[in-house]
């Protein structure tokens, strides 16, 4: 979902803007760069990049002992199991992703309109969320299907373990396929018909056409999927707590909030977050140097590829994802919270706990999603005009300093946030603005990227005219520039308060009491054993998630 | 033009929003800001599961509805972990621990202020702080619970030791020692058998295939489904489990001569050192240690009223007739480290 915005715009960029800005970029060498906008990107970046630092500080000057415990028992296994789980779930996301966005795009396949918007609307259900559907399904005896398998066939045998690898494995692939999907059926819109029709006129047949005309073009979404996709699983928590498949992320929280000592818990964060560096060094290898410029002018769909007699296989398997990924989940929440409604004890026990109602974990979500998304877009907007009108070493930098909160999982936002806030800004610890400051820190390189993307199609001649005709640049700004990126912004903000809403493992651990959000209710339910309790919470999740995500599809052409 | 006052709008809504959220996204909930008079909020921090605290807090605001109170519920050692990174900036005023080893080793950190209330005065060693830093609420013991329809009484186990067995393979639930009464049954049993005697008996435990579930609800509910036949959890969860009419039986196991004998922990309560609201905080401890509270424990929770006045369920078997086994709180709290270490290393979940 992150990166939504950056290659559905990317391909159709037109030679005009790119000719018209390195021509403003030569003429850029006489132009001095507002102090302002060299402090505030300064300060954004710096407060984008100062947990991950801090965190590495403090492994590198971690006592050994902590390290040589780590190393002698867990680092490994841990090791093993996260990097296991990354390759063999963005692995087979990528594979379904582009199939599914292949036959949506290019095959005939019947209701791909619709299809569009199922394969994409998985975005909207927390992967923690499946898991615990997973688990009410699944569970061996006691899960949905072993008695249905029971009563229907008299089947009393043993049924695979919903747990672990598997498991995890499973769920993580059906919620994450959509980043790829979203990203590749945009590579596949926009790819240009010639190219392929150039290749067969030269000899190649559909295979090898294909494999070297179309993917190469589509490398550079593909990979930006599976990026996301990867540094999603690195950081996530609640799908494998819930499923007892232990990686770096829930060995983190576990240390967390169930140890006295932290030490162990900072090794491990820095660990990880060099694991993300890592991925984001290998996408930057992979894609910084391809290149490829599609002319706009004579610019003409493929046609479509008829599947004849796979029509039906693949129409079966996309109905068998759309089923799996929606239709069982959304169905199970409403069974459950329509018994939790005909329940009085469950009832009030979720209209009522503490001192909270459902009212408030509604509230709280919005309240902090919003505030975190507002934020966050103003904060990217320095770093954005710093970066897309100055281009250079300097800005450039900062640009790629506030992407660095991608490889920093919640957890470890966490833990920074606790080590630094209650140190250094106790009267603002404990507050629900400490939560903000947490999604802001996670997520200010979705709005960064957004808002670069946004600025990036706003021609600067157009200031330049406002300019000339002895407008400042506040004045420009506001009547020029503003209205202009103004969706790119409001998309930025979106994806930020999708990510925000659903974020689970440090809105745990750092809010205040009192303070509960639907993503907290549904994990304190469900993780208590009350699945009824945790299902109208998570219903109001993912219908509060539909609106954003439809905000952001909708932009995209295809979708409306 | 127009686009601009949108943006604007957009601005000031969120910022509205927020300030209209009850509590107040900007207004601190824990801090009275220099006014440690005020008393008119309490802020719990509960590692016990929010729903067995649910009617307890219910009854204290009919009788205190001037305290408007904020629960923060996790786990034990979760909000340990808060109270401590929170020393020099406390947000808590109550901390509410499912075992006393927590509250102990807390205690010994110097992040409770002492107090005594009246009725813990004739509460027997091992439940109440010698410092008076905190006080059991109420007291639980570690049974089996078994599904009457897989297992007959003369089957099942009668110790703790005896859930390793081959024959119990995949058939036994309890929790993960993220649970606070599971890392209390760890410790003790380090404290009773040494290190290498419960290092032996969590790796058969875990090599048994039995499943560790984040909370004793899902044990006792999968248990009563018949989902396995035996559970390892605390007395009250049989009894919330038989009285949602499933088929399940209870032991009170190791009653033998030479077997360690029950295992039990108490509830405890303590004042944070430093609490913006320590009256409330001492307030609702009063009230715990009521006969109210007491008995809406001992009723609504089928725990063991720590109140000598207030009786137990006459359902609950009596823990004067059973061989309780004794730990020492103090020491057990020092070790609660080697026993994380323990447990990290047989890998329990």
């Amino acid at each position: 979902m992150k990166e939504l915005d950056r290659p559905l715009i990317q391909p159709r960029k037109s030679v005009f803007l790119t000719k018209a800005r390195s021509a403003y970029q030569q003429h850029l060498g006489k132009k001095r760069i507002p102090t302002w906008l060299i402090v505030m990107g300064v300060l954004v970046a710096a407060l984008a990049a100062v947990t991950p630092f801090y965190i590495l500080l403090r492994m590198f000057g971690a006592d050994g002992s902590a390290w040589l415990r780590l190393l002698q028992s867990r680092l490994w296994v841990l090791m093993g199991n996260t990097l296991m789980l990354v390759f063999a779930v963005t692995g087979a996301a990528t594979i379904i992703g582009v199939g599914l966005a292949w036959l949506t795009e290019r095959s005939d396949l019947p209701g791909r309109k619709i299809f569009r918007w199922l394969f994409a609307l998985p975005l909207a259900i927390p992967a923690y969320i499946g898991a615990i559907i997973h688990l009410a399904l699944f569970r061996p005896r006691g899960g949905l299907v072993p008695q249905a398998l029971e009563t229907w066939f008299g089947y009393t045998g043993r049924t695979p373990s919903p747990t672990g690898f598997g498991g995890a494995f499973f769920i993580l692939t059906l919620f994450s396929f959509p980043y790829v999907y979203l990203l590749s059926g945009a590579a596949f819109r926009s790819l240009h018909a010639s190219l392929v029709e150039s290749a067969r006129i030269l000899g190649c047949r559909p295979w090898k056409a294909f494999l070297s005309v179309v993917v190469p073009v589509m490398r550079p979404g593909i990979t930006a999927g599976a990026l996301l996709i990867a540094l999603d699983i690195l950081a996530e928590y609640g799908t494998v707590a819930l499923l007892r498949f232990e990686t770096f992320s829930s060995a983190i929280f576990v240390q967390l909030s169930g140890r006295y000592n932290r030490s162990a818990a900072v090794v491990l964060s820095g660990v990880l977050i060099l694991l993300a560096f890592l991925f984001l060094w290998a996408e930057l290898r992979l894609n910084g140097r391809a290149r490829f410029t599609q002319i706009e002018s004579n610019w003409r769909e493929s046609r479509l590829t008829p599947l004849n007699h796979w029509k039906i296989p693949a129409f079966l398997v996309g109905s068998a994802i759309v089923f799996a990924s929606l239709v069982v989940p959304l169905g199970i929440l409403t069974h459950w919270s329509i018994a939790a409604l005909s329940d009085y004890a469950a009832f009030s026990s979720i209209v009522r706990t503490g001192s909270q109602t459902f009212g408030n974990y509604i509230v709280n979500s919005l309240s902090t999603g919003l505030l975190a998304a507002g934020i966050a877009v103003i904060l990217s907007l320095p770093v954005a005009i710093f970066a897309v009108r100055y281009p250079g070493k300097m800005s450039r930098l900062l640009s790629q300093m506030c992407q660095v909160g991608y490889a920093i999982p919640g957890v470890v936002t966490a833990l920074s946030v606790v080590l630094l806030v209650n140190r250094l800004l106790p009267f603002f610890y404990a507050t629900p603005l400490v939560l903000v400051l947490a999604y802001v820190l996670r997520y200010l390189p979705q709005a960064v990227r957004s808002s670069e993307s946004a600025l990036n199609q706003v021609s600067p001649s157009l200031e330049e005219a406002s300019r000339t005709l002895g407008k400042t640049h506040g004045d420009t700004f506001w009547k020029i520039s503003l209205p202009l990126i103004m969706p790119g912004l409001l998309a930025g903000g979106a994806l930020v308060f999708l990510s925000s809403i659903k974020e689970l493992p440090a809105t745990l651990l750092l809010r205040p009491a009192g303070f509960d959000t639907l993503a907290v209710r549904v994990w304190m339910w469900s993780h208590d054993g009350f699945y009824l309790q945790a299902a109208p919470a998570a219903i109001f999740l993912v219908l509060i998630s539909i609106i954003p995500l439809a905000l952001l599809l909708r932009k995209v052409q295809a979708f409306r | 033009m127009f686009k601009k006052n949108i943006f604007i709008a957009i601005i000031l809504g969120i910022f509205l929003l927020a300030a209209c959220s009850p509590g107040g996204l900007t207004s601190d909930p824990g801090s009275g800001s220099g006014d440690p008079a005020d008393d008119a909020r309490l802020v719990i921090y509960s590692g016990r599961s929010e729903a067995l605290l649910q009617p307890v807090l219910e009854a204290f605001s009919e009788a205190y509805p001037e305290i408007e109170i904020s629960l923060k519920a996790g786990s034990n050692s979760e909000l340990a972990n808060a109270i401590l990174e929170e020393q020099a900036n406390p947000q808590a005023d109550v901390f509410i621990t499912t075992e006393v080893f927590t509250a102990q080793a807390l205690a010994m950190q110097g992040v409770f202020q002492p107090y005594q209330p009246e009725a813990a005065i004739s509460f027997p060693t091992g439940y109440v702080s010698p410092d008076n830093l905190w006080v059991g609420l109420t007291m639980r013991a570690r049974i089996i619970m078994y599904n009457t329809d897989l297992v007959s009484e003369s089957e099942v186990p009668t110790s703790i030791d005896a859930l390793t067995d081959e024959v119990w393979r995949g058939q036994v639930a309890t929790t993960s020692s993220t649970n606070g009464s599971m890392l209390a049954q760890i410790a003790s049993m380090r404290q009773i058998l040494g290190d290498e005697a419960t290092e032996a008996w969590l790796r058969d435990l875990i090599n048994n295939d039995t499943t560790f579930f984040g909370g004793h609800t899902d044990v006792r509910k999968a248990v009563g489904a018949g989902e396995f036949a035996l559970g390892l959890v605390n007395h009250y969860y049989y009894h919330l489990q038989l009285a949602e009419g499933s088929n399940v039986g209870v032991v009170y196991p190791d009653q033998g001569e030479d077997q360690i004998g029950l295992l039990t922990n108490a509830t405890a309560a303590a004042v944070i050192r430093d609490a913006n609201n320590p009256r409330s905080a001492e307030t609702f401890i009063d009230f715990l240690l009521s006969e109210t509270g007491q008995r809406l424990f001992a009723e609504q929770n089928y725990e063991y009223p720590i109140l000598s006045g207030v009786a137990t369920l006459a359902e609950i078997q009596p823990l004067d007739n059973l061989a309780v086994a004794e730990i020492n709180v103090a020491l057990a709290a020092e070790d609660l480290d080697e026993t994380f270490d323990l447990i990290d290393r047989v890998g329990m979940p």
